[in-house]
């Protein structure tokens, strides 16, 4: 009796303990977003720190977890930007995506294949932006199709720049994260 | 009924931690994200700059001065022939140290290391050395967030200095800004020093914004120019806040401006 309680004991203190990691790597997401450290921006776009939290979330998680992960870090970057267009969108699929990538089955577990799945959903999720600025576009604007061109122009750029970045920089949240969730068995190894 | 307490009693914590954090994050969404600025601010609080300014801001500092030449000595001719004109005094300004940049790819914006505490308000317009730079967006007790005019989504009425051709000015997707202009063949040429209009609702009028880079008279629906800012808006880290009132609701859709000497 008096082991079983010790263990429940045990248990909630771990629990609070992985909610506390995870809520403080959050944190150091947001805080670093406005920063531009030299070395860490290209074209002057800087690393997408709450994309790269995702997809180091979603790795070894299901599509659901995924999901919410990239709600909740979509509604905190709209907090930090502009309510509208969402960056909710863009991060769900990112966390959809890359829980079904099932990464263990098919490419070898390394920083490598993290970093090219970073890249790809990079793309996705600026591609995700661009569509819904065009979609406002459309129902607000007058003049559409100079304006819809420059957003894709800027597409470009932007996706590019940021895919290429941010696979870079993954690894460096990416190993911790993961090393900290296999230690308390949350995540296989 | 045992189905569902089943579930509950599999499932409870984890409910409760997802509609945590989505309860919160919408809680920070809604609040436009004052807590992590504020946080942000007390973190950056001691590597924020000095008071060192690179030559750059100097230089631009120098033009802004010409540009107000140029802009007072057309205001005095037109001044001349006007008796009813009403000077909009500017007041206080607050000088505040930019700490952040924008939060994603898609916003032109800055944060400033000033907020309510020190009396800024959203609405309030923010210039640096060179000229316009954006307005306040969101404040909190201690930082506040500027939408940058080089943002597609500030719109700002301005004026042609030397021949006072009224247009308005929009930031372009990748720092490029243009000024549309209402008439069809308007009197502009490279060079010409652009200011903001009386007709702004967000801005006071004759502040300086940079000047004519190229003309295109023939692009449809209306001529357009491009302007180079006079304030170096990638590299700013020094800017002043002015009280303003805007004139209407911010949030409604741009007025038609009237361009002048039209009947």
């Amino acid at each position: 009796m008096v082991s079983t309680s010790r263990h429940l004991q045990q248990t909630k203190q771990r629990l609070w303990l992985n909610v506390g990691v995870t809520v403080i790597s959050v944190l150091f997401c947001l805080l670093i977003l406005p920063v531009r450290l030299p070395g860490m921006e290209l074209l002057g776009i800087a690393p997408n720190w709450l994309l790269i939290w995702v997809v180091a979330w979603s790795v070894k998680r299901d599509p659901f977890e995924g999901a919410i992960a990239g709600l909740v870090l979509g509604l905190l970057q709209d907090g930090m930007t502009a309510p509208l267009p969402t960056h909710s969108a863009g991060l769900i699929l990112t966390g959809i995506l890359t829980a079904r990538l099932q990464k263990q089955r098919y490419i070898q577990e390394d920083f490598v294949s993290v970093a090219l799945i970073t890249f790809g959903m990079a793309v996705i999720s600026e591609t995700a932006m661009a569509m819904q600025v065009s979609l406002q576009m459309m129902i607000e604007s007058r003049q559409i199709l100079p304006s819809l061109s420059g957003v894709w122009l800027y597409h470009q750029r932007v996706a590019l720049s940021s895919a290429i970045i941010s696979s870079l920089w993954a690894p460096v949240l990416y190993y911790p994260l993961n090393r900290w969730w296999e230690k308390q068995g949350i995540v296989e190894d | 009924m045992f189905a569902i307490r089943r579930w509950w009693g599999l499932y409870a914590r984890r409910a409760g931690l997802i509609a945590l954090a989505v309860g919160v994050a919408w809680a920070i969404r809604v609040t436009q994200g004052a807590v992590i600025y504020e946080i942000y601010q007390w973190i950056t609080y001691p590597l924020q700059a000095g008071l060192t300014q690179p030559e750059q801001i100097e230089n631009a500092y120098v033009l802004e001065l010409q540009e107000r030449i140029v802009e007072l000595e057309n205001q005095n001719q037109s001044l001349k022939s006007l008796v009813d004109y009403k000077a909009n005094l500017p007041g206080e300004s607050v000088t505040a140290a930019v700490i952040g940049r924008s939060a994603d790819h898609w916003w032109h914006q800055v944060t400033l290391g000033k907020g309510s505490r020190s009396d800024i308000a959203v609405g309030h317009v923010v210039s640096g050395y060179g000229g316009l730079v954006g307005r306040v967006i969101a404040v909190t007790p201690n930082t506040s967030r500027v939408l940058l005019v080089s943002d597609p989504n500030s719109q700002v009425g301005v004026t042609i200095s030397r021949s006072r051709v009224m247009g308005y000015m929009r930031g372009q997707r990748g720092n490029r800004v243009t000024v549309e202009f209402f008439e069809k063949n308007p009197d502009v040429k490279a060079g010409d020093v652009v200011v903001t209009s009386s007709y702004s609702r967000l801005y006071p009028s004759d502040i300086p914004v940079g000047r004519i880079e190229s003309v295109n008279l023939s692009k449809s629906p209306a001529p357009e120019a491009t302007i180079q800012l006079s304030s170096p808006v990638g590299a700013l880290e020094w800017v002043m806040v002015q009280p303003f009132e805007p004139l209407e609701d911010v949030d409604g859709p741009p007025v038609e401006l009237v361009p002048e000497g039209e009947p």
